[in-house]
C-alpha cells in the first residue's frame, strides 16, 4: 500500500505522538509498504528519509504545553501538493483536532482517511463548543483509532464518535537487546525509575520512602533514576547515606532508556494515578526486567491481569518495600516474571500493532474505493496574481 | 434589494454545500454497509468451517455453531442483528487451542468485523447527525435516501483454554480485544 501519514508536531522536539508516528512508519516500511510522513520541520537535514517537511513550525501553547505546529496558507499549499503527488491509497492523520497540518490535510483531502486520537484532552467544553465547526472536518474521517481507553472515551463522550482502540506500540527488539550500563546492576541489587520524578502522580515519593526502608538492611542496594526534573528539589529531604545510593541520569535518549531498563534488577512504577496506558511498563517488559507496579487498572491490564509483574497497593510505601525485598531476594521469581512479561508484551510489539493499523486501513479503503487526492482547488481568479502564485 | 439578493445567494450556496455533504455521507454509508456485510458473511463462513473441522474438540457446541452460522447467512435484513448475535454467543469461549491456525483465522475475522462495524456505525452517526439538523430537514435534503440505522451486535473476545492439564488458563483474549458496545 501507499500510505500517507501526517504528524501535527515537529520532529525537532521529542514527544509521544512524534515517536509513535516514527515507529509506525518504520514498522509499516519493514512490512514492505510505501510510506511518506508529512511533518512540520525547520531543519530538513535531520529528518529520516521517509519524512517530507511541511514548512516552519511555530511554537504555540496547546493542550497544556507548547507544541510546534504548522498552520497557515503556505502550510496548506504544501499539504495539498503532498496529497496530489503522493497518490496514496490511504491517508492517516494523527491528532486531527490540533491546529496544525493534520487538520489542514483533513480539510484538503478527498478519499480514504484514518485518524488516530492520542490525547484525552480535558478541555471538554472547548471541544464541545467546537463540535459544530469541526463536524465537516470530522466527516471526512472514515476510521478512527484511539491509543487508549481514555482517549477513546473522549471520542465517545465529546465528539459523538467511536474509535477502534489500538495501543501505542513498543519496539521489543530495541529494548530486549540493549546492554546494561557499565557497573550495573552491581552486586548489591538495583532498582530503576523512569519519569517526571517531581510530579506527585508519578509516585517517586513513595519509591523514595520504600527505598529508604530497604537501604537500612541492604548495604549495596542502589537506585537508578532517569527523567526530567530538578534533582535537588526531589531529594532535599533524603538522608545523606541514602542520597549517595541514588544515581540520577536526567533526561535520557531512547537508546539510553533501553540501556537503563536493562541495568536494574527491578523496575518500579509507583504511579498513583493519571495513567491511561502503561507505556513505560511495556518498555520495561520488553527489556526483560522484573516489574513492581502499583495496582492501577491500566497497569493490571497491561501486565496480563497482574500476572506478569508484582503489583502492590497504590500509595503504600511499606507494601512496596516488602514487595521489592521479596523480588530482590528471589532471582528465580524475577526471571519468571520477566519471562511472563516478555510473552505479554508480544501483542504490543510494533509489527503486531502495525498489522492492526493496516486492518483499519483495509476496512476504510473498502469503504471509500478511490485513491487519496486533494479536493479541487477553490477558485482563486479573484485573488491578486502574486498571492495566487504563492498558494499554488 | 441588493442585500436580500446577496443573502439569497449565500443561503443557497450554503444549502448546496450541505446537500453535497449529505450525498457524500450517504455514499460513505452505502460502501460501509456492503463492507460490513462482507465481513459478516466471512465470519459466518469461517465459523461453519471451524465447527466442521474441529467438531471433536468442540463437542456438543459444534451443532450450535453450525446452525447459528447458517441462520446468520440466510437471515432476513430485519433478523440479521439477532442472528449475528446468536452466532457471537455460539462462538464465545470455545474450548480450543489459541495457537490453532483456524482459531487465529476466526479471531482475525472477528476483529476485522469489529473494525467494519465501527466504520459503519461512524458513517451512520455522521449521516444521522447532519440529516437531523434543522436546515437539512426543512429543505428535505437527502430525502431520496432512507435514514441509515446502526448495526449493533455484541463483540466477543477470543478467550480459549489451551490444551494440556498443566497449562494455566488464559482469561485475556489471545488476539486483541474487540471494542464493546455501539462505540
Amino acid at each position: 500500500m501507499r500510505i500517507g501519514i501526517v504528524c501535527p508536531y515537529s520532529f525537532d522536539m521529542p514527544g509521544g505522538v512524534q515517536a509513535h508516528v516514527r515507529d509506525l512508519a518504520e514498522a509499516l516500511i519493514s512490512l514492505d509498504h510505501h510510506v511518506s510522513v508529512l511533518a512540520p520541520a525547520d531543519d530538513e537535514d535531520d529528518l529520516p528519509p521517509y519524512v517530507v517537511a511541511a514548512g516552519r513550525a511555530v511554537p504555540v501553547p496547546y493542550n497544556g504545553s507548547v507544541a510546534r505546529l504548522s498552520f497557515g496558507p503556505l502550510s496548506f499549499a504544501r499539504v495539498r501538493r503532498w496529497l496530489r503527488e503522493g497518490k496514496f491509497d490511504v491517508l492517516h492523520l494523527h491528532e486531527p483536532l490540533a491546529p496544525s497540518i493534520s487538520l489542514l490535510a483533513c480539510l484538503a483531502a478527498r478519499g480514504p482517511v484514518v485518524a488516530t486520537f492520542h490525547t484525552a484532552t480535558t478541555r471538554s467544553r472547548a471541544l464541545a463548543a467546537a463540535e459544530g465547526v469541526l463536524q465537516p472536518v470530522l466527516e471526512k474521517i472514515s476510521g478512527r483509532i484511539a491509543v487508549s481507553a481514555l482517549a477513546r472515551r473522549v471520542q465517545v463522550e465529546h465528539l459523538a464518535g467511536g474509535a477502534v482502540e489500538i495501543p501505542n506500540g513498543v519496539s521489543v527488539a530495541r529494548f530486549a537487546h540493549a546492554s546494561p550500563l557499565p557497573g550495573w546492576p552491581g552486586d548489591g541489587g538495583a532498582i530503576g525509575f523512569l519519569g517526571r520524578f517531581t510530579e506527585p502522580r508519578k509516585g517517586f515519593g513513595i519509591l523514595l520512602d520504600a527505598f529508604t526502608q530497604l537501604v537500612a538492611s541492604r548495604p549495596g542496594l542502589r537506585l537508578l533514576v532517569a527523567g526530567p526534573g530538578d534533582a535537588d528539589e526531589a531529594l532535599s529531604k533524603v538522608a545523606p547515606e541514602v542520597r549517595e545510593r541514588i544515581v540520577l541520569l536526567g533526561l535520557v535518549s531512547d537508546a539510553d532508556k533501553a540501556r537503563m531498563l536493562r541495568s536494574v534488577d527491578v523496575y518500579v512504577a509507583p504511579n498513583t494515578g493519571g495513567e491511561s496506558f502503561g507505556i513505560i511498563l511495556t518498555e520495561a517488559m520488553a527489556a526483560g526486567t522484573a516489574i513492581a507496579a502499583s495496582d492501577l487498572d491500566a497497569f493490571r491490564r497491561v501486565l496480563d491481569d497482574g500476572r506478569a509483574g508484582a503489583l502492590f497497593p497504590n500509595g503504600d510505601a511499606s507494601a512496596l518495600a516488602s514487595t521489592l525485598a521479596g523480588l530482590l531476594d528471589d532471582p528465580a521469581r524475577r526471571a519468571e516474571l520477566a519471562g511472563l512479561a516478555r510473552e505479554a508484551v508480544a501483542e504490543f510489539d510494533w509489527p503486531v500493532i502495525a498489522a492492526r493499523v493496516l486492518e483499519v486501513y483495509s476496512a476504510v479503503v473498502a469503504t471509500t474505493p478511490a485513491a487519496v487526492t486533494a479536493e479541487d482547488e477553490p477558485r482563486t481568479d479573484w485573488l491578486p496574481k502574486a498571492l495566487r502564485d504563492r498558494l499554488r | 434589494m441588493v442585500g436580500a439578493g446577496v443573502a439569497i445567494v449565500l443561503v443557497s450556496m450554503y444549502i448546496t454545500w450541505l446537500a453535497g455533504r449529505i450525498d457524500r455521507l450517504h455514499a460513505r454509508v452505502a460502501s460501509a454497509q456492503s463492507a460490513l456485510d462482507a465481513q459478516l458473511v466471512r465470519r459466518a463462513a469461517i465459523a461453519a468451517q471451524l465447527a466442521e473441522a474441529r467438531e471433536e474438540q468442540i463437542g456438543a457446541r459444534a451443532a450450535a455453531v453450525r446452525s447459528a452460522a447458517k441462520a446468520a447467512l440466510h437471515a432476513d435484513p430485519d433478523q440479521r442483528e439477532a442472528a449475528e448475535n446468536d452466532l457471537t454467543r455460539a462462538l464465545d469461549r470455545l474450548p480450543l487451542d489459541a495457537d490453532d491456525p483456524m482459531v487465529i483465522e476466526m479471531a482475525v475475522a472477528s476483529r476485522r468485523l469489529g473494525v467494519a462495524r465501527q466504520v459503519h456505525n461512524d458513517a451512520v452517526r455522521d449521516t444521522l447527525g447532519l440529516r437531523r439538523r434543522r436546515l437539512p430537514r426543512a429543505f428535505r435534503l437527502g430525502h431520496r435516501h432512507p435514514l441509515p440505522t446502526y448495526f449493533d451486535i455484541a463483540e466477543f473476545t477470543v478467550a480459549t483454554a489451551p490444551t494440556g492439564p498443566d497449562a494455566p488458563e488464559r482469561t485475556r483474549p489471545a488476539v486483541g480485544e474487540a471494542t464493546p458496545g455501539p462505540g
